[in-house]
């Protein structure tokens, strides 16, 4: 027999996981809370990422490619994971954000820097986590979800969740289909600014997660499956309008894994095999274009946590990683094996001093890295209050992407990783000021030193080659503010922040100078948000503001695209009776039709509203 | 410890949304706006130069280097048109007041008064246009990269009149006596001949792989230069092509498969060839072989593009660095001393004289 006390400590590590990552003294993580995520639980991580925080997102457009970027570095410094493990294209060595649906994921969690690393190799800019986990509080659970809305969007997305005390089953679907065919104002291509629709937009996308969970004596055994399958045309930039093109692209991802997760009283360990399938085909029917590339990505992670005094903690986490790629622009098939060795030392040195230090050995390719290192200190500032200071260095390496060493022509095999210095250093704090205030702040610095950056230069026979030669300097501070004020069933809460990101080149290998000192193309400057929920009753209603600052779009700064102020609005009425709950909800997206781009000459919508009805009926166990 | 009390819960508060607010205030005020250079057109004699940018990234541009002043003016088509001119300028070419500019990944040619560089008319619905020739008193060619089609242009109404199917994909141009020689570049190896009066492909010519660019000398006798494909598979060679009667008159092969050389120019006599070989290398047409010499070696990244003036045989080479940042044109006399350096766009291409006699 399980104790109703047990079941409810073992489901907290597993949501949460934080004896092994978000929860680790002095570095900088951030939770999306649950409301944020049910507001755009049929959006993209890109759109819920770049309205809440201080993530700069590229996208070249509704439903098209997205891709994240943290504090200056380059997307391919960004790593994206589900449960700890890859989702990123080992071919590109990034990740594509308009793939996957935010109500797909039970929680997402952004590791700022060096914060990313006990989680992850590689995350030079950081890291972000999509959870999905067991809720053993739930006997049953269905949530029915249908959206509409402009531009022939229409979502659904049904979740259901079938548990014992022992086992649980949870699924979740996803479809959605979307034209696309917004207006926008077209002031490149005739003598005159022009109003036109965007055409060869189509979006249609599939998805599918089939988890179940397997409780034991202080141990959770979990399969999961995630499907998912997205066929888009792609249109062309505003300046590339040639007939006939037909550009598309179809991705299909299946992703498998299993893990057993035991929690005893001294100790816990996780271990996690998993296997990636990705595909990706291009078509460029004008240019004879015919990509087809098809990566097989297998993990094995083994984490084990101890304690060995009172106040201090020990980790161990090995992974072996194979990537195998099946692609017709490789010379033959390619494959890699990195296989990781992590330790970490979690020490509680008094009630206000805690450090960790975390030392990480990569084999890649048979060839020893020089290893990794983090250590984070954190204070706290009072004894029985959150007010915090937090510092920490570490060295990064992020390995080559496949299509780096084995593109042909122009790969590189004998690319080095890259690499980075991070020095981070935070101010936090956290008070109810009255019972019925809140308020949380936190300042933070960062200098983050990439050397051997990867860049793809022309080489001797008239094609371009990769080459480890880029340095680039990237610091800032970022800050940020909570005010949360609740009083009866009136509930008002304001989240802000703002991001300053100076990213600049150095002086690179080849000794050329002219771009050193510029700031990074499609680097923000400035980038600020701000979002105020009120609650009453069964009403609600949330307004978010996003302003980004100009973008350089040429090395010399000469060009750029004009800062940009969105505003959205989501607004609607749940109705509670017994185990059943319905939500309307509307949401008014970009409520000034503001024109904007987020890259170059490709324009992304105006207003747009979207319609979202939510039916769901919970049992507790 | 803040002892409990409303008036310090409310300095709390105050304190740390100051503390927001001065911090966002003083983290905005830190950045320095940086300034985008003032474009300053020069009118007179000199060479446009088309800096193609980086594909897809729209940021190609026209440069300006003039001779009375000795200086180089940037970004002249957004300057003078707020607007940018387009994704990766290929080539371009002037017809008495208007100067024409092929836009190859715009799919347009941009039709500008040659003296004020004012936008005038924009010709569309072209597939990968690369190179244009006048082929009559309001007639030209465009070829094209990726179409079988040389496409037809009323100079008149600036529109696609027609197509010219050569079932295979085009480079460059050069027209000689109403007969349009078109090169079938990528992974071709062929010279096809366009009957410019009837608008019909009335021949063609086998020369060496992949036929880069093509010039005509003083006595109509078409050079054509074959860099031999990427792959190195081939061997580079040099074809004099007799225009009377469409076949080759001399091969000069190059020696070595390393051997890549581009960019075909001759001077205004058309006695003397110019080309780009790890430099800038010349060769008189009646030279019994390819030069072993370099008259202008390269000084760090490759070459580019080169042009030679026609009518004092200047030699103008551009090098575009990494292709990522800013390239420069450089500027030789035609002995090869070096002249002047100039800080041009973003991969500087295919330049286009306008001189005043």
């Amino acid at each position: 027999m399980i104790s109703q006390k047990d079941t409810i400590r073992i489901g907290e590590v597993i949501i949460q996981r934080s004896k092994y990552s978000s929860d680790l003294p002095g570095y900088k993580t951030e939770r999306l809370d649950s409301s944020i995520l049910e507001s755009y639980s049929q959006l993209s991580i890109a759109e819920v990422l770049e309205e809440n925080l201080n993530i700069s997102v590229r996208s070249y457009g509704m439903g098209g490619t997205a891709t994240a970027t943290f504090r200056g570095t380059a997307a391919g410094h960004t790593k994206v994971e589900w449960n700890g493990i890859d989702l990123g294209n080992p071919m590109l060595g990034q990740s594509d954000l308009s793939l996957i649906t935010t109500g797909m994921t039970d929680g997402i969690t952004v590791y700022y820097g060096s914060a990313s690393m006990p989680l992850v190799n590689g995350g030079i800019g950081g890291a972000i986590n999509l959870t999905t986990g067991p809720d053993w509080e739930q006997r049953s659970k269905i949530s029915v979800s249908t959206g509409t809305g402009s531009f022939g969007h229409y979502s659904g997305l049904l979740k259901f969740i079938k548990s014992t005390r022992t086992f649980q089953s949870s699924t979740k679907v996803f479809t959605q289909t979307s034209e696309n065919d917004f207006r926008y104002l077209d002031d490149y291509t005739g003598p005159e600014p022009v109003w036109q629709t965007r055409t060869h937009n189509q979006v249609n996308h599939k998805s599918l997660i089939q988890e179940f969970y397997l409780k034991g004596p202080g141990s959770v055994t979990s399969a999961r499956i995630w499907y998912q399958l997205t066929d888009r045309n792609l249109p062309s930039s505003l300046l590339t309008q040639q007939p006939g093109s037909d550009e598309k692209q179809y991705d299909e991802a299946l992703r498998s894994m299993i893990s057993y997760h035991f929690t005893g009283d001294r100790s816990d360990y996780l271990i996690t095999g998993a296997w990636v399938r990705n595909r990706l085909n291009y078509t460029n029917r004008l240019a004879s274009v015919h990509s087809r590339n098809l990566s097989d990505a297998s993990t094995v992670k083994m984490n084990w946590f101890g304690t060995i005094s009172g106040s201090s903690r020990l980790g161990f986490t090995i992974e072996d990683d194979l990537d195998i790629i099946h692609t017709n622009n490789y010379r033959s098939a390619a494959r890699r094996n990195k296989m990781s060795m992590t330790a970490l030392l979690d020490s509680k040195f008094s009630p206000s001093v805690s450090s960790v230090i975390l030392i990480r050995e990569i084999m890649d390719r048979d060839r020893f890295l020089v290893p990794d290192f983090s250590t984070a200190l954190e204070l706290k500032l009072l004894p029985s209050r959150d007010y915090f200071i937090k510092a920490s260095i570490s060295k990064n390496s992020k390995l080559p992407g496949m299509n780096d060493l084995y593109w042909y022509p122009g790969g590189n095999p004998d690319l080095k990783n890259e690499y980075s210095f991070n020095y981070e250093m935070s101010y936090s704090m956290k008070e109810n000021i009255t019972p019925i205030l809140g308020l949380s702040y936190e300042l933070t610095g960062y200098r983050n030193n990439i050397r051997d950056m990867i860049q793809w230069l022309p080489g001797e026979f008239s094609y371009w080659t990769a080459d480890n030669i880029g340095k680039v300097n990237s610091y800032g501070l970022e800050t940020s503010l909570s005010l949360r004020y609740v009083i009866g069933s009136i509930s008002t809460e304001l989240k802000s922040g703002y991001a300053l990101t100076r990213a600049e080149n150095k002086v690179n290998d080849q000794g050329e100078e002219f771009m050193a000192g510029k700031q990074l193309i499609y680097i923000p400057v400035n980038k600020a948000n701000v979002a105020l929920k009120l609650t009453y009753d069964n009403l609600f209603a949330t307004w978010t503001s996003c302003f980004t600052g100009k973008r350089y779009i040429t090395s010399d700064n000469s060009r750029y695209l004009p800062e940009y102020f969105i505003n959205n609005f989501y607004g609607g009425i749940r109705y509670r009776r017994k185990n059943i709950s319905v939500l309307t909800e509307l949401g008014v997206d970009n409520i000034f039709n503001v024109y904007y781009q987020t890259i170059a000459y490709y324009p992304l919508p105006g207003r747009f509203c979207t319609l979202k009805i939510l039916l769901q009926i919970v049992k507790k166990q | 410890m803040v002892p409990p009390g409303s008036l310090n819960q409310l300095y709390l508060l105050m304190k740390n949304l100051i503390l927001f607010l001065l911090s966002a205030f003083i983290l905005q005020a830190c950045t320095k706006d940086l300034e985008i250079p003032s474009a300053d057109f020069i009118l007179g004699g000199g060479v446009l130069v088309l800096n193609e940018g980086n594909f897809n990234s729209g940021n190609g541009s026209l440069s300006f280097f003039s001779y009375d002043s000795m200086k180089i003016s940037n970004d002249l088509y957004y300057s003078v048109n707020s607007k940018p001119l387009g994704d990766v300028p290929n080539s371009m070419i002037i017809k008495e007041d208007k100067a024409y500019i092929v836009v190859n990944n715009s799919g347009k040619i941009e039709v500008l008064d040659q003296s004020t560089l004012e936008h005038r008319s924009t010709i569309s619905g072209l597939i990968s246009p690369r190179y244009m020739a006048i082929v009559g008193s309001n007639k030209a060619y465009v070829t094209s990269l990726y179409s079988d089609s040389v496409a037809i242009i009323n100079l008149l109404s600036n529109s696609v009149s027609g197509y010219i199917n050569i079932r295979r994909t085009s480079e460059s141009i050069v027209v000689c006596n109403n007969k349009a020689y078109v090169a079938n570049w990528v992974g071709g190896h062929e010279i096809m001949v366009i009957d410019g009066l009837v608008d019909k492909v009335v021949d063609s010519i086998s020369v060496g792989m992949e036929p880069e660019s093509m010039v005509l000398d003083r006595y109509q006798a078409l050079w054509v230069l074959c860099n031999g494909g990427w792959a190195r598979e081939n061997y580079a060679e040099l074809d004099r092509i007799s225009t009377i009667t469409n076949t080759v008159a001399k091969q000069y092969k190059f020696s070595t498969l390393e051997a890549s050389p581009t960019s075909l120019c001759i001077d205004g006599f058309g006695q003397t060839l110019y080309y780009l070989e790890n430099g800038v290398r010349q060769m008189d047409i009646n030279a019994e072989k390819i030069p072993a010499s370099i008259l202008i070696p390269e000084s760090g990244s490759p070459y580019y593009k080169l042009a030679i003036n026609p009518v004092n045989s200047d030699i103008f080479v551009t090098d575009p660095v990494d292709y990522v940042q800013d390239g420069y044109l450089l500027y030789h006399k035609n002995d090869g001393t070096f002249v002047a350096k100039f800080r041009a766009g973003v991969i500087p291409g295919s330049m286009c004289f306008r001189l005043r006699f």
